[in-house]
């Protein structure tokens, strides 16, 4: 069921022009303690905005004076128990308000501060344990294409584009450049090669490749482990899809999801103009791609054998147990506005169905149209989230140039466990980084804490299992950024545990 | 019109498209043909088809001669069965350009377009693989059939109703841009039933069924589906007229 949030991501005109078309994020976490998640939501013209979750979907509005804001992720920046808001920008580097605490059942107040050495412009973040010392550090990604369009050549002279990775060490930030250059629209930190230390893959648009970098001691090693890329990508989210224990990698791109002519004659003009010229030995494909193990230490593409290589002009895309059957299922948000591009349609709007897929435990994603999920408004972020504390996973969507809206999950499905985690003696006291593991009699159900994923998103750290209503629950596992592991048990159905480290 | 029996041969194939006593008039022309290509691309900013369409209709002025002596010498029959192979072999030879273009020099799909296949092709194809049904009909009803004629028929219709699927969604498309005001836009190359993203693979009829996952059949790119159904249609041409004329030789023999 579809609510709308009192929210509207706008531009700067009346008209959508490249790349205000991008649109902006949303994060979602329970930012003054009361259990309930809140709502922030970046815009690019008007003030940012957080929704307060006051109970069954209502919620207080307020506002943030930070403006031309792109990503968004809540994460506790300085390590004191306070969830902070942290903000990319259409054109210039990140920006930090801090959680100053608030009375009970008023919200916190934020102050803005700096994050010191934090200062290359960043389109993309996402804050990990890259390290493993218990501590937060930070990731960004230039999107030059935007920084050309507007700072033109103080932007080219100005050589501080690309990807810069910032060693969080006590209260400065150490920053460390990757490469000068990047089209990033996706970021993600996740351990895809299961050595227990999170990888750093960067999705860039166009042509430009994606680029992934494995730490080896103090530095960062380039590594190109993918056969096949995606060519714009668009967004990264990942999981265990088939509770193996091992993590498939999604990223989302362009590419119709109808093949009727009604639907491809909306995307035949724009792609004859940019359709890419790439040689048949270029990594790169314009469609989805789901990277999976492939038994030899790489990596093969599934996305069409199980059913997901297309979903339209993608945004941000979630795994997701939505019908709380034990497997992750996927949602991917869609549409794109543009003069440039679009220009031969009614409102330049490339006009498109958001795309739900029901994992079927038996390795394919099945469209389930049923599920009232198909908004045909233009998805830009989106987060999955549990928001009235009922074990099931809700929904929220920013949408560019329509309101915000929340989808009530009321599938009804399975039963579910959540469970936060709490490190308090460390920097990263929401566990960052750490991976959980749900062992039930129907399988061991593998999740893990980010801060960042999708496309310009922040997910809750609070973590969802669901399985099916007559699942055993045998225990949790944690494996903590650090290394170091704990067990729980037992575990009930329809709860949810802190875990305080 | 006087029949003369083919000579007794291992490939009587090889001897019916040998251009014979037209071999040098035709080289004579392929080298006019390339020469003036060159010339005509070079000052005159041709395309490659544009060109490739000349130097073809220069050959076709020995092929025709060559086909005139093959409908005296074999009757109409053997002559339109020489024509058939000849342009179906051209035809093959697009494709094969196309799919070295791809797969050996690493060319981007949109640029790997044989020599003539940036003109038309939909309208090209849908055309020129009913007329190769036609003809094979008529060749039937004149005895040209043997087991694999059969099969070549069979494959033949497959491959125009890909056409005519291509062809049916290439107009409609071009009426659904023509209704958004877009009249630059070339609508050709659109997936067909077999392929990547074509109807097997996206259709919702296939979804969930083995049908939508049939490595190749709904993987390959559209160069290479094609390239498939010409090199089947020009392999099966081969081996019919091969048995054709060899029976039609045993038979003359007796």
């Amino acid at each position: 069921m579809a609510h709308t949030l009192d929210h509207t991501t706008t531009v700067h005109g009346d008209v959508v022009h490249l790349f205000e078309s991008n649109g902006a994020g949303v994060a979602v976490n329970d930012l003054d303690g009361d259990g309930r998640l809140d709502i922030v939501l970046a815009d690019l013209n008007g003030p940012s905005t957080i929704l307060w979750n006051e109970g069954d979907f209502h919620f207080r509005k307020e506002t943030l004076d930070e403006s031309n804001t792109r990503a968004v992720n809540i994460v506790d920046v300085d390590g004191d128990g306070r969830l902070d808001i942290v903000f990319t920008h259409r054109t210039s580097g990140v920006s930090y308000w801090h959680n100053e605490g608030g009375p009970p059942g008023a919200g916190s107040q934020f102050a803005r501060r700096t994050l010191p050495n934090v200062l290359a412009p960043a389109y993309v973040m996402a804050w990990g344990d890259l390290w493993g010392k218990g501590d937060l550090d930070l990731v960004t990604g230039s999107y030059d294409a935007e920084l050309s369009q507007v700072q033109a050549n103080a932007f080219l002279f100005s050589n501080n584009g690309g990807v810069y990775v910032y060693h969080h060490d006590g209260d400065a930030f150490l920053p460390q450049r990757l490469t000068d250059h990047a089209q990033a629209l996706a970021i993600a930190l996740t351990d895809l090669k299961g050595d227990g230390h999170p990888d750093i893959i960067i999705g860039n648009d166009f042509e430009e490749p994606d680029a992934m970098w494995r730490r080896a001691g103090d530095t960062w090693q380039s590594i190109a482990p993918f056969r096949e890329t995606t060519e714009s990508t668009m967004s990264f989210d990942w999981g265990d899809i088939d509770n193996s224990g091992q993590t498939a990698l999604f990223a989302a791109d362009m590419k119709a999801y109808e093949i009727d002519v009604r639907a491809l004659a909306a995307w035949l003009p724009m792609m004859a103009d940019m359709h890419p010229h790439l040689p048949k030995s270029d990594p790169q494909i314009m469609e989805n791609v789901l990277h999976l193990p492939d038994g030899s230490g790489g990596f093969k593409d599934e996305a069409q054998r199980r059913g997901v290589d297309a979903t339209g002009w993608s945004w941000s895309s979630q795994f997701g147990d939505l019908d709380n059957d034990g497997y992750l299922d996927l949602y991917v948000v869609n549409g794109m506005i543009a003069k440039e591009l679009f220009g031969y349609l009614p409102n330049n709007e490339l006009v498109e169905a958001n795309q739900a897929f029901r994992n079927n435990g038996a390795g394919r994603f099945v469209p389930a149209p049923s599920w009232g999920l198909g908004s045909t408004a233009s998805g830009r972020g989106m987060v999955m989230a549990d928001l009235n504390n009922d074990g099931q996973l809700d929904i929220v969507v920013n949408n560019l140039q329509s309101p915000a809206q929340l989808f009530e999950n009321r599938l009804c499905g399975g039963g579910s466990v959540e469970v936060d985690l709490a490190w308090p003696d460390s920097h990263n006291t929401r566990a960052v980084g750490a991976k959980v593991t749900l062992h039930t009699s129907a399988g061991d159900l593998t999740r893990d804490v980010r801060s960042a994923s999708g496309y310009l998103s922040g997910p809750p750290s609070r973590l969802h299992f669901g399985f099916p209503a007559d699942a055993k629950l045998q225990g949790l596992d944690i494996r903590w950024s650090d290394g170091a592991v704990s067990s729980v048990a037992p575990v009930t159905s329809q709860t949810r545990l802190t875990v305080t480290r | 019109m006087m029949e003369r029996p083919m000579q007794p041969s291992r490939f009587p194939v090889l001897d019916l498209v040998n251009p014979r006593e037209q071999t040098l008039a035709l080289v004579v022309m392929l080298v006019i043909g390339l020469a003036l290509a060159a010339v005509q691309m070079i000052w005159a900013g041709w395309p490659l088809w544009a060109a490739t369409v000349m130097v073809l209709c220069l050959l076709l002025i020995p092929a025709v001669l060559k086909w005139r002596t093959d409908a005296r010498r074999y009757g109409v029959v053997v002559m339109v069965l020489s024509v058939l192979l000849a342009a179906q072999g051209f035809h093959t030879l697009e494709h094969l350009a196309q799919w070295v273009e791809y797969h050996i020099l690493n060319w981007p799909a949109s640029q790997s377009a044989g020599f003539v296949s940036p003109a038309n092709s939909e309208w090209i194809h849908f055309v020129w693989n009913w007329t190769v049904v036609l003809v094979m009909v008529y060749l039937i009803a004149k005895g040209f059939r043997n087991p694999f004629v059969w099969l070549l028929l069979t494959w033949s219709v497959a491959h125009s109703l890909e056409h005519t699927y291509l062809m049916a969604r290439y107009v409609q498309m071009l009426q659904e841009l023509r209704n958004l005001g877009v009249q630059s836009v070339s609508a050709q190359g659109l997936p067909g039933i077999l392929g990547a993203d074509g109807w097997l693979a996206r259709s919702a009829f296939t979804q969930g069924t083995l049908f939508c996952n049939l490595p190749g059949l709904t993987t390959a790119p559209r160069l290479d589906v094609h390239f498939w159904w010409n090199a089947g249609e020009m392999t099966l041409l081969l081996i019919a007229a091969h048995t054709f004329l060899r029976q039609r030789l045993a038979r003359r023999s007796i």
